[in-house]
């Protein structure tokens, strides 16, 4: 699955990967023209996960820094470009909100998000997002809810325990059943 | 714990992309990684077995600000322009439009702005950057039809006896163009007809006072940029 994203759009000008790749090799043009193919899609996740927009920019200047330090280990055969990107970001995000003493009261309740998350009714958003999202719907509902609050909005093991009311190792069995069954859902 | 067993391989791999995995474990996964471009692989799909979730989260322009940061951070242009003119940019975000040159073209088109202000963006033709990014001079439509002038951003200072020339490269050796200007805000005008075409290249060398005696550089390149349109 290395298309369906920006990068493979009709419009889109370029495609990321070779833009990745010759960031890797101190090409600043191409990072400059990454940055501007990426940045709006990539601030909008930082936006969901940090909720406030001083935060977010934080963790998208972090995720450039860190994407131009590590560029040059992309390889396209690891997957897609913007895949990449967006794993940076969002560990750029957690990484934010796991140093910080607590986290703003609003994230507590995140859930209400969720289903506007996983049924848009644009047709862009096309059939990866069907077909990954019937496999969501084939888990148990808590299991389902607390792979969507981990991905969407960065919520620690024991956030989810929390959020969830169970104890952390039903958590992380839950996590590690339903990952499995999504696999062999979206491999079927 | 062994990282040979599939299973765990796969688990930890789709933790890692979902995000629970506790920040040390996370640490030592992607040193994992980075020595084993199975495991990375493995992760990569996960990466992009999930990110549909991402589709529905709307985009949002990030303030420009931003970029700079990145710019600075990373070693690049570190220009300052005033505030009304950054907001300009902000709202325009006409540097999109710009293609591969686009920040680079921005940054420097700043500073020519901030130096000679002027009612509506020109054409950007060429930014000649040096080798860390800095915008030397910025090429121009105009001010005639048929013209092109390179404006002096920020060339380095030189001592005394040397000048920038620029040269003009499309596939053959590189062919003397001019002397450029070294004061910023200083600008030199030349017919656009002497340019190579779009995609081909300008470059600037440090020579002698008066440009090069022998017709060919003499000196190091010190700054170049690919022609990004042709002049109207």
């Amino acid at each position: 699955m290395k298309s369906g994203y920006p990068g493979s759009r009709p419009d889109a000008p370029e495609p990321l990967e070779p833009l990745l790749r010759r960031t890797g090799r101190r090409d600043r043009a191409a990072f400059a023209a990454l940055y501007a193919q990426t940045a709006a899609k990539l601030f909008g996740i930082a936006l969901r996960i940090m909720r406030q927009r001083e935060l977010a920019e934080e963790v998208l200047q972090e995720s450039f820094v860190t994407v131009w330090e590590r560029a040059a280990d992309y390889d396209p055969a690891r997957g897609s470009a913007i895949g990449w990107l967006t794993v940076i970001v969002r560990h750029c995000a957690i990484d934010q909100l796991r140093r910080r003493a607590a986290r703003p009261e609003s994230r507590s309740a995140p859930e209400e998000a969720l289903s506007a998350l996983v049924s848009p009714d644009s047709a862009e958003t096309g059939a990866e997002l069907r077909a990954l999202q019937r496999c969501l719907d084939e888990l148990d509902e808590a299991p389902h809810r607390a792979v969507l609050l981990a991905y969407c909005y960065g919520l620690t093991r024991d956030e989810l325990a929390v959020q969830l009311a169970v104890p952390i190792g039903t958590v992380k069995s839950w996590l590690r059943r339903s990952l499995e069954r999504l696999k062999r859902c979206l491999e079927a | 714990m062994r990282y040979d067993s599939p299973q765990l391989r796969d688990r930890l791999a789709a933790e890692y992309v979902l995000g629970t995995l506790p920040s040390r474990a996370r640490r030592r996964f992607e040193r994992l990684m980075a020595a084993d471009p199975a495991l990375a692989r493995i992760a990569g799909d996960w990466a992009d077995r999930l990110s549909p979730l991402d589709l529905a989260t709307p985009t949002e322009e990030p303030p420009f600000h931003v970029w700079r940061a990145i710019e600075r951070r990373t070693g690049g242009v570190p220009a300052a322009s005033p505030s009304a003119l950054r907001r300009w940019l902000d709202s325009l975000v006409f540097w999109r439009g710009l293609g591969l040159a686009g920040s680079l073209a921005t940054a420097a088109l700043a500073l020519y702005l901030a130096l000679v202000p002027r009612p509506i963006a020109p054409a950007v033709v060429a930014v000649l950057a040096g080798h860390g990014g800095e915008a030397g001079w910025v090429a121009i439509a105009g001010p005639k039809s048929g013209e092109v002038s390179f404006s002096a951003v920020a060339p380095e200072a030189l001592a005394k006896p040397h000048d920038f020339e620029l040269w003009g490269i499309a596939g053959g050796p590189p062919r003397p163009l001019c002397l450029l200007p070294q004061r910023p805000g200083g600008a030199v005008a030349l017919p656009a007809a002497r340019l190579p075409g779009p995609g081909y290249v300008l470059a600037v060398s440090l020579e002698p006072r008066g440009g090069s005696p022998t017709g060919s550089p003499t000196g190091p390149v010190l700054y170049q940029g690919k022609i990004l349109i042709r002049a109207p």
